[in-house]
């Protein structure tokens, strides 16, 4: 069931267009990441959310009620800010028990509901430190504390885990992860590292300059990226320009295309290519540019002629050392279910 | 410091010292002086003074009139410094944040008074009393006062403001705040400092003001700047000195509280 619904919002800020029919739908008690390139209108798409910006056109639902006019006061959804905004003249107790105060919540509930909060986000031993005394880490963590406190129907977060060292990431996004299934939260993350994408999300929103470009499970969005743009933002993926014959890709007639005959673009994850020296038979045929072994795998680059070479992730053997540079090679899709052939190329053409 | 400094720039010191030496003597020596008058034994103004007596300190105190003044004078300040507080803090509020048609007109017209001087401000409120038939009353002088001291609450309020994060009002909104609430949990306890600054700079230039009290203040009832600019005319005693130094005395422990409670530092955020 649709929870959150962002329906074709447009904001201009002035001449420039930073939302651009962008429409989002999450379901109830579900976890939505937002990622793309920075200034794509990620922060602005939550801000719209959250009501601290006016959209020019399009509406805004959170369950069956229409908010895009509601004060965001008014609105009962909770923001953790990219830049955390503490209240500096309020101790780390006093930020998190603020939406408490305001909503008249009686003292010693406040006390205990700031307690637990705190426990959640391993600071109570920072209760009577004022923020301007924080590490960024350590700011954002009072920041998450203090909109969760509420225990709000809706949490947007922005970039929440940014300023962690990677231990304290991974048990912050588990923490969460527990905390919203356990109160059935709807939320929306806004993340740039794929990996908290995928371990913290349910569906995962691809943004290009305003619009969302894909929407799908994290594993969807990697092993079937609709655009070009969508694979090379997530994970690496190789792009190539190909030609279609008989919904067959010519150059190595394993791969189905449901295209029509000419040109277009074939997206391959590395670790999908695999490489046999010299060799007759289907495939790119290259020679190795480049090579890494990093112990488990070895990276190949492959020069084919094409502008950029194509990227080869293959597994190593204890003790095989890698192909040598120059040697001729053919590369050919290890599953070629997992080719996706698309119409437009990289630059969305 | 090891680094060696070029002879250009030794000149520079010894004459940057040598100016800032001599405005703290321009600055200081006169109230130096006038308290070390204030002591004077006899009954004319002498420097140095020829003993020590706090005679002309018991002749002040014992004067009521001059009592009164200070009475009237305390007063005043404080009614003026409240309301210039009072209307000051939102126009500055309305003139940073606003987002109204005529903005920036609003705010050059509220920071006039600045321009203008004391005496025209105090004539122009003593006409426009005069036309609707009020008296000069230190009614009218709190009112006039309050338009003179306005500008300097808007100025403080205003670059503090500026200074403040506008994601904490959207934080405080989000939490559920409305914009009253959240003025008064949010912005207002962040201006601390400031209003503290704001409402002793106002209280000690409505304290002695003389060229807007000249014209609208109580005959009977003068405030001290009145009452004195009145007595230097017949008196030379070292009286006067003896008030002036219990003046500075009050601006010292004005700044002696502000200090102890906010911190002098503190007053520019
Ligand atoms: N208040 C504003 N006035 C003018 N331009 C703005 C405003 N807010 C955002 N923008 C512009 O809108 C675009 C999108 O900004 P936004 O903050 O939404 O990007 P983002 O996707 O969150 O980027 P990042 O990953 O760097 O945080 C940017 O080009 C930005 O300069
Ligand atoms: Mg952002």
């Amino acid at each position: 069931m649709t929870h959150i619904a962002l329906d074709a919002i447009v904001k201009n800020f002035g001449a420039v267009r930073v939302l651009d029919g962008c429409s989002v739908a999450v379901d109830k008690g579900t976890v939505m990441t937002l990622l793309g390139p920075s200034g794509c209108g990620k922060t602005t798409l939550l801000r719209t959310l959250a009501g601290f910006v006016e959209p020019d056109a399009g509406r805004v639902r959170v369950g069956d009620r229409d908010i895009t006019d509601l004060p965001p006061n008014r609105r009962q959804v909770g923001y953790v800010f990219q830049s955390y905004a503490l209240f500096p003249h309020l101790d780390v107790a006093a930020n998190v028990a603020y939406g408490l105060r305001v909503r008249r919540v009686g003292r010693a509930e406040t006390q205990e509901r700031v307690r637990k909060a705190l426990d959640l986000v391993s600071l109570s031993a920072f209760a009577d430190r004022y923020p301007a005394r924080l590490s960024g880490g350590q700011q954002q963590r009072v920041a998450i504390a203090r909109a969760m406190v509420l225990e709000p129907e809706v949490l947007l977060l922005d970039e929440p885990f940014n300023a962690l060292d990677a231990k304290l990431r991974l048990s912050m996004q588990i923490e969460l992860r527990k905390l919203i299934e356990r109160v059935g939260i709807t939320s929306i993350f806004v993340t740039h590292d794929q990996q908290e994408a995928m371990t913290l999300s349910d569906r995962v929103a691809v943004m290009r300059a305003g619009r969302i470009e894909q929407v799908g499970t994290p594993i969807e969005i990697y092993d079937r990226p609709r655009t070009a743009y969508v694979a090379a933002f997530i994970g690496r993926a190789n792009v190539l320009a190909v030609d279609v014959a008989a919904g067959r890709v010519v150059a190595d007639p394993a791969i189905a295309a449901a295209r029509p005959d000419g040109p277009a673009w074939l997206v391959a994850r590395p670790e999908n290519l695999t490489l046999e020296p010299g060799g007759e038979g289907a495939g790119w045929r290259g020679t190795v540019a480049f090579s890494t072994p990093q112990g488990a795998t070895i990276e190949y680059e492959v020069a084919t002629g094409a502008p950029e070479p194509l990227r080869v992730v293959t597994l190593r053997k204890v003790g095989e050392p890698p192909l040598p540079v120059g040697t001729p090679v053919r590369v050919r899709a290890v599953d070629p279910a997992a080719c996706v052939v698309l119409e437009d190329g990289p630059d969305g053409a | 410091m090891s680094r060696r400094l070029s002879p250009i720039d030794r000149v520079g010191r010894v004459v940057l010292g040598a100016l800032a030496a001599f405005s703290l003597l321009l600055l200081v020596a006169p109230s130096i002086i006038v308290v070390a008058i204030s002591f004077e034994p006899r009954g004319f103004i002498s420097f140095p003074p020829s003993g020590f007596s706090l005679r002309w300190y018991e002749h002040v105190f014992a004067n009521r009139q001059l009592t009164d003044s200070v009475v009237v004078s305390l007063w005043v300040s404080l009614a003026t410094a409240a309301i210039a507080l009072v209307l000051g803090v939102p126009a500055a509020f309305a003139s940073v944040r606003g987002t109204f048609a005529g903005r920036s007109a609003a705010n050059a017209f509220l920071l006039s008074p600045q321009m203008m001087p004391g005496m025209v401000i105090g004539i122009a409120s003593l006409f426009f009393g005069a036309y609707f038939a009020f008296r000069a009353s230190n009614t009218m002088l709190i009112l006039a006062l309050s338009v003179f001291c306005l500008p300097f609450v808007i100025r403080i309020a205003m670059a503090r403001l500026a200074g403040l994060d506008p994601r904490l009002d959207e934080a405080s909104a989000n939490l559920g705040a409305g914009k009253l609430e959240t003025f008064a949990r949010v912005t207002l306890p962040q201006m601390g400092p400031a209003l503290v600054a704001a409402a002793a700079f106002t209280f000690i230039e409505a304290f002695d003001n003389v060229t807007v009290a000249l014209f609208t203040s109580d005959v009977r009832g003068r405030p001290l700047p009145v009452e004195l600019y009145y007595l230097v005319q017949y008196d030379s005693s070292p009286a006067i000195a003896a008030i002036s130094a219990l003046e500075i005395g009050l601006s010292f422990a004005i700044m002696l509280v502000i200090a102890r409670t906010v911190g002098l530092e503190r007053l520019g955020r």
